[in-house]
């Protein structure tokens, strides 16, 4: 999981804020070659010690880094295949909400030696959600926060979304239909 | 078994059964269309009419040599593969069976190409009942190849860097020339092939006393400069290394006459002998060639032709540098 981290904050920081932001990076974080693979292994822990670098260099809180790196994932249109799987979840935001405690098992389908992060969701009332996420790695609940909000915009719910007490995310959706949904295809077109 | 079969029959009406079965046809007993489900009916598009035959509207794979659905049930049991007679998708799967009573026939079938048939079709969640498997065969398939894809991409970045690092194995850092290693595999090579091909031993004169007199940094310039000329002056099917301080191999490949083999070296010793300004002053070296060929060996073998060619490189130096001798 660090090793999907690392590449997807790598593709974030070199996007958004150019390569020689990434490299100063890098340098701090003894990477000479400059590139995450992420069907490697990595140390446990790696990612949150690289985003802790990369909010010194951005001069921005790691928080915000992994949250905008979760939005990044989903809104990024050369990665529109993570927004596709996540569509997969379901026809409707509370539907998807729902699918996300099956997200681990169904990466694990794909990929078998993943450490997925453990995701327990909890509908505390009428439209109102308590999400939870399991894992080693610190930045991952920001990860989480970021993709959520902007799946919330891609089926066009109006939603409010708040870190609550020991670290677990409240979701209140106030407006399924806020905005239209953006176009999904269940099969993506040939080519 | 059981006492009363009747108190366990449901009943259905055409709308429950379009919502729990969008892909099924129920015939009557003759084989004539009843009713499709919402999802085949867009598959079947405008031959779904109600009393079409199965017959005109599927041709059947399997069971083989059946035609009309009563030969699909009795040779088949409950499962057939068919394919739509307007092409639109490329096969169906299912199975079927008579209905106690008027022996209606119920069939339920399902997409053997789901993804083709979605794309095709543009189907949508709506087409499906919400028990079917359908994002979970996408979710795999669109997560398998992203998989995939990584790993084809990490392949080629993983035999980029194995090839750098064996090119960086195989070169002197210096001049850029390839290095003893890279010459003992060429030699090897070209032994065990028993290919035709001249072996030089080059040794620079006056190396030392450059060293000694301007530094090393002017050594060092002496030595970049000889690899420049050495690798303008060979084909790229050659190999020119350096193996020592200011020892050079050159191996001549597919070509060993005599005239050739001195041209070459007379050509690379009058190149090396040319003044090299160093820092706006004249800097002037020469070198000593000692040269064999691999068809005056019986036997060649590496260590042996590197031997002899060491000992010509010894007769150029004693009969007064500055030359090539071509031991024969």
């Amino acid at each position: 999981m660090d090793a999907l981290l690392l590449r997807s904050l790598q593709n974030y920081v070199l996007d958004t804020f150019g390569s020689a932001k990434w490299q100063e990076v890098c340098c701090l974080a003894d990477q000479p070659s400059r590139t995450y693979e992420p069907m490697l292994r990595y140390a446990p822990g790696l990612a949150d010690r690289v985003g802790d670098i990369a909010a010194r260099v951005l001069g921005r809180p790691v928080e915000a880094i992994w949250e905008d790196v979760g939005t990044y994932l989903v809104t990024n249109p050369d990665r529109e295949g993570v927004r596709r799987l996540l569509r997969f979840g379901g026809v409707s935001f509370s539907d998807f909400l729902h699918s996300l405690e099956e997200l681990p098992a169904r990466a694990k389908l794909a990929l078998p030696s993943l450490e997925a992060p453990e995701v327990i969701l909890d509908e505390v009332g009428p439209d109102r959600f308590e999400l939870r996420c399991r894992s080693h790695i610190r930045g991952i609940q920001r990860v989480l926060i970021g993709v959520v909000t902007a799946m919330a915009d891609d089926y066009g719910a109006l939603c409010l979304i708040e870190t609550g007490a020991e670290d677990c995310i409240t979701i209140a959706v106030l407006d399924t239909r806020h905005a239209m949904a953006k176009a999904f295809d269940l099969a993506r077109p040939e080519g | 078994m059981h006492a009363d079969l009747s108190r366990f029959r449901l009943k259905l009406d055409f709308m429950t059964l379009a919502r729990f079965m969008p892909m099924h046809l129920l015939l009557d007993a003759d084989g004539c269309a009843l009713s499709f489900g919402p999802t085949l009916a867009q598959v079947l598009q405008g031959d779904a009419k109600l009393g079409a035959r199965f017959e005109d509207l599927f041709e059947v794979r399997s069971p083989g040599g059946a035609v009309t659905i009563h030969e699909v049930l009795d040779r088949a049991g409950h499962r057939f593969r068919i394919v739509p007679r307007n092409g639109l998708v490329s096969g169906l799967r299912g199975h079927g069976q008579r209905l106690p009573g008027d022996g209606r026939i119920l069939l339920n079938v399902t997409f053997i190409d789901l993804i083709g048939a979605i794309r095709s079709l543009s189907l949508s969640d709506a087409d499906f009942s919400a028990s079917e498997l359908v994002r979970e065969v996408l979710f795999l398939a669109e997560a398998n190849a992203s998989v995939t894809n990584e790993l084809r991409a990490l392949n080629l970045r993983l035999e980029g860097a194995r090839v750098a690092a064996e090119e960086e194995a195989m070169t002197d850092p210096l001049t850029g020339l390839r290095n003893r290693r890279a010459v003992d595999l060429v030699l090897d090579r070209l032994c065990k092939a028993r290919a035709d091909f001249g072996l030089m031993h080059m040794d620079l004169d006056y190396f030392k006393a450059v060293n000694d007199t301007l530094g090393h940094a002017a050594g060092d310039f002496v030595l970049e400069n000889v690899g420049r000329i050495l690798r303008e002056q060979l084909r790229a099917e050659d190999c020119a290394a350096r193996i020592g301080g200011d020892e050079f191999v050159m191996v001549v490949a597919g070509r060993s006459d005599s005239a050739t083999m001195m041209r070459i070296a007379n050509r690379i010793i009058a190149l090396i002998q040319e003044p090299m300004m160093f820092e706006g002053q004249p800097v002037r070296v020469s070198a000593s060639i000692g040269i064999v060929r691999s068809l005056n060996c019986k036997d060649p073998v590496p260590a042996q032709m590197i031997a002899a060619a060491d000992r010509a490189l010894y007769a150029a130096k004693h009969a007064g540098r500055g030359r090539a001798v071509l031991q024969d």
